[in-house]
């Protein structure tokens, strides 16, 4: 019997496509739309329904089974929850990490396996893998596996799982290529698609580990809100799209006819944009001004409405006249106090060592090298890690506490954790 | 592909006529018509004369409309009839003001509403604490209920003259005699509290002969975008003895009841467009009546939801165990445009409260099919599309079973 995967579906064109590719490949397929947030806010109409409609629309076009499930008190408690604890401690949290980690691939997951789902699968640019020795020994002899497609050369596959590390990207892209080459010539497709059947290999090697890999579009790798999930859902999720760019996602949409190819792709949080923020949070913690404060003469620059909806770096939005313009480089939320600068290159803003907190280690790090990123789509930077901090050679822009920083081992998302 | 359209009840094209009739009015005769010159006098007198036409279609006169932006506004409107006695001023509180206010916790409810009238009827009278009138299984009122309902309180009845949903024809005549013996019992009684009727006619203006007087009608809903007319134009009439408020206020447009200037263009072509719909008043009914027969002796596998004391250009449709919104879809791909409810409910994923009050299920609610017929189609359509809806309820059918 064909296995029945689930997968979420968002009415955007990523998971649409996913969707279609699991149809494709011989799946039971049953769409669900997770209803997390439906509330207008001021200025900004809630476009759930519509989006709603469009996950519809295309699970009816692909003939597959699909529900609406509603986490919206789930996701008011455990995300949007945690979220207002944490910019009211002066943090500045990412709600999707805590999305994913706590909706899509806990909630979900749990009510998919319930409801007979062999799989779950989402429209995430990431890929998984597994390591079946990967617990025992390094990652140097491990037998380390991709989800790259079956029908790659074996030198390719050899290539991924070269002994030097990390991994380099550009060998990755390669493999893709080549793979697009080989499916063409078979005349399946004008598309590169990967498959992604180890999944069911993975299922069987009871003691395998699974790996979130980074996506073979590195313009597009989401592992950065990914790299909380749980490792049991991991083993059970399929990312099929995590193999393709997103340009061959877009046409093989529009090849299909899916109505949404071109659809505007939805920012950020779920619910609201960058610019949205602030309005967002004006919505539930109260505007308190305080002082705007120039942190090398302590002069009072201004006013602001509270420190809690000010982010380190942050430049817009502060009422101030000036020549040159000021960024956020420290904030005293316990004095409500916003310290302002026009050196970009202060101190505050730069730091060589950051620390963390909350650190979800998904594979044992190996080595104290390792690569980081600290803000989705941002370059992967050389650090060591010690377990607690990361030490950078060269300064790097800080980013705001309560964000976070992800680690990598050439494509293999490790972990992670909150910047202090 | 030619589109099969049968959404009628959720939007019409504007008639060509109707277009016609208001282009000058766009770039030539553009005129505010409360400016002073000759040229601006005129346009004061058209738009006049357009109100007298759309008045005249119900029975009434020129001065008895207030021209709105819509059907949802002239309901709103409405509403401002009831005095929430609060010392010696009338007015209509707003939902925030009412929550905490003892006296709506205290005041019996003084309005009525049919549980299966529009959201714009619904929404505004729960917020002023209305209470809901029962319709029997067949859609139509409860006039028992409507009976036992009415208080010395009761200030204001409301009732859809047809049903958005079901095209559900409600007997004004029935309601209004129970109306007039309950305000000759409290004239007896000494009791002077107003009872007014109004009712929502959006549906029915191209279908139905309308007369406010000899239905008893003290406020009437009209709508220009549901008759071929230009959308965002509508009008209540008001009778003479009821007092409202005004929701915009300015520069007194309107008697004083809807300030803005004037929209000329959109009233010209409300005015065409009642025109038109009343030359075709009866061929109309009758074509519909044929339309209607086709689908129901074509399509299969079907309940009939709807079937008596509708307009004929209303057939709603349960496909029990089917979800009808993908049957949209399907439909959608093959050219062919329906509904399941009210275009606005169905939008924020809401089951129809409509199917729930003449007590459908769960399942019978969510494959229900709302077609609505209107002047795009043909016979030709009607026997087409009983065949697209029949092959694509099998093949979903299909699926399901597979």
């Amino acid at each position: 019997m064909n296995k029945t995967v689930f997968v979420g579906m968002s009415g955007g064109v990523d998971s649409s496509v996913a969707a279609l590719l699991l149809k494709e490949q011989g799946y039971k397929v049953v769409g669900v739309y997770m209803k997390n947030w439906s509330r207008d806010l001021p200025g900004m109409k809630c476009p759930w329904a519509e989006d709603l409609a469009d996950a519809k629309r295309v699970a009816v076009k692909l003939g597959i089974d699909f529900y609406v499930w509603d986490f919206e008190k789930e996701y008011h408690d455990k995300v949007v929850g945690y979220m207002l604890s944490e910019f009211r401690k002066g943090n500045t949290p990412n709600p999707d990490i805590m999305c994913n980690q706590e909706i899509k691939f806990k909630l979900f997951y749990e009510k998919a396996v319930e409801a007979g789902a062999d799989f779950i699968a989402t429209g995430h640019y990431a890929r998984t893998g597994f390591d079946s020795t990967f617990s025992s020994a390094g990652l140097e002899n491990s037998g380390t596996s991709y989800a790259g497609p079956p029908a790659e050369p074996p030198a390719t596959r050899a290539n991924l799982s070269t002994k030097g590390r990390p991994l380099d990207v550009a060998s990755i892209r390669n493999a893709s290529v080549s793979s697009t080459r080989l499916l063409q010539r078979s005349g399946s497709s004008g598309i590169y698609v990967p498959e992604f059947s180890n999944q069911d290999m993975l299922q069987k090697k009871q003691n395998s580990k699974p790996l979130l890999l980074r996506s073979v579009d590195e313009n597009k790798d989401q592992t950065y809100f990914l790299y909380r999930i749980s490792e049991e859902a991991l083993s059970k999720t399929i990312f099929p799209i995590g193999g393709m760019m997103k340009p061959e996602v877009k046409k093989l949409a529009q090849e299909k006819g899916l109505h949404n190819a071109y659809k505007k792709e939805s920012m950020g949080v779920c619910f609201v944009g960058e610019v949205g923020m602030k309005d967002f949070l004006k919505e539930y913690i109260e505007i308190e001004p305080g002082e705007i404060r120039e942190i090398e003469s302590e002069k009072v620059l201004g006013y602001h409405e509270g420190a809690v909806f000010y982010t380190i770096g942050q430049r817009h939005g502060l009422y101030i006249s000036s020549d040159l313009p000021y960024y956020v480089v420290k904030k005293d939320v316990a004095r409500n106090i916003i310290y302002v600068s026009k050196n970009l290159n202060h101190h505050e803003l730069w730091k060589k060592e950051i620390k963390l907190k909350d650190i979800f280690i998904r594979n044992q790090i190996k080595n104290e090298q390792v690569l980081v990123r600290l803000r989705h789509r941002a370059p992967l930077i050389p650090a060591k890690f010690d377990g607690e901090t990361l030490y950078f050679e060269n300064e790097v822009k800080r980013p705001a506490s309560g964000q976070s920083a992800v680690i990598y081992d050439g494509e293999v998302c490790l972990g992670g954790g909150i910047i202090i | 592909m030619d589109m099969i359209y049968l959404d009628h009840a959720a939007a019409t094209p504007v008639d060509k006529r109707v277009l016609g009739a208001m282009e000058p009015y766009f770039t030539e005769e553009f005129f505010n018509p409360s400016s002073p010159y000759l040229p601006a006098k005129k346009v004061a007198s058209d738009y006049e004369s357009a109100k007298a036409v759309i008045a005249h279609a119900i029975g009434a006169k020129a001065s008895d409309l207030v021209i709105t932006a819509g059907a949802t506004e002239a309901n709103n409107l409405a509403f401002t009839a009831i005095s929430i006695v609060d010392g010696s001023c009338r007015r209509l509180l707003p939902r925030s003001a009412l929550a905490g206010d003892p006296l709506r916790r205290h005041h019996p409810p003084t309005i009525l509403y049919l549980e299966t009238e529009h959201d714009s009827v619904r929404r505004v009278a729960e917020a002023l604490g209305g209470e809901a009138i029962k319709v029997l299984p067949n859609g139509v009122i409860d006039l028992k209920d409507l009976k036992a309902k009415i208080t010395d309180e009761t200030e204001m009845i409301s009732v859809a003259l047809v049903n958005n949903e079901l095209g559900t024809i409600q007997p004004m005549a029935e309601i209004a005699e129970i109306i007039r013996e309950v305000k000759l019992d409290r004239m007896k009684r000494g009791i002077k509290t107003q009872l007014l009727l109004h009712s929502d006619a959006s549906q029915a203006l191209n279908l139905l002969e309308i007369n406010v007087a000899r239905m008893g009608i003290d406020l009437m809903t009209l709508n220009s975008a549901k008759i071929y007319g230009p959308k965002g134009v509508g009008a209540l009439y008001v009778s003479h003895d009821v007092r409202l408020r005004p929701l915009t206020v300015g520069g007194g447009q309107e008697n004083g009841l809807r300030s803005g200037t004037e929209n000329v263009t959109g009233v010209i072509g409300f005015a065409k467009a009642v025109e038109l719909a009343k030359e075709h008043l009866n061929g109309n009914r009758k074509k519909y009546a044929s339309f209607r027969k086709i689908l129901l002796d074509e399509l299969q596998g079907y309940e009939l939801v709807n079937k008596k004391h509708v307009l004929d250009n209303f057939v709603v449709l349960c496909y029990n165990g089917i979800d009808a919104e993908r049957l949209i879809f399907l439909l959608e791909e093959k050219g062919v445009y329906v509904a399941t409810g009210a275009a606005c409910a169905a939008s924020k994923g809401v089951r129809s409260h409509v199917l729930r009050a003449i007590g459908l299920t769960e399942s019978q609610i969510a494959g229900s099919l709302r077609i609505s017929l209107g002047e795009t189609n043909t016979e030709e359509q009607m026997h087409e599309v009983a065949k697209i809806i029949n092959e694509v309820v099998s093949a979903e059918r299909g699926r399901i079973n597979e």
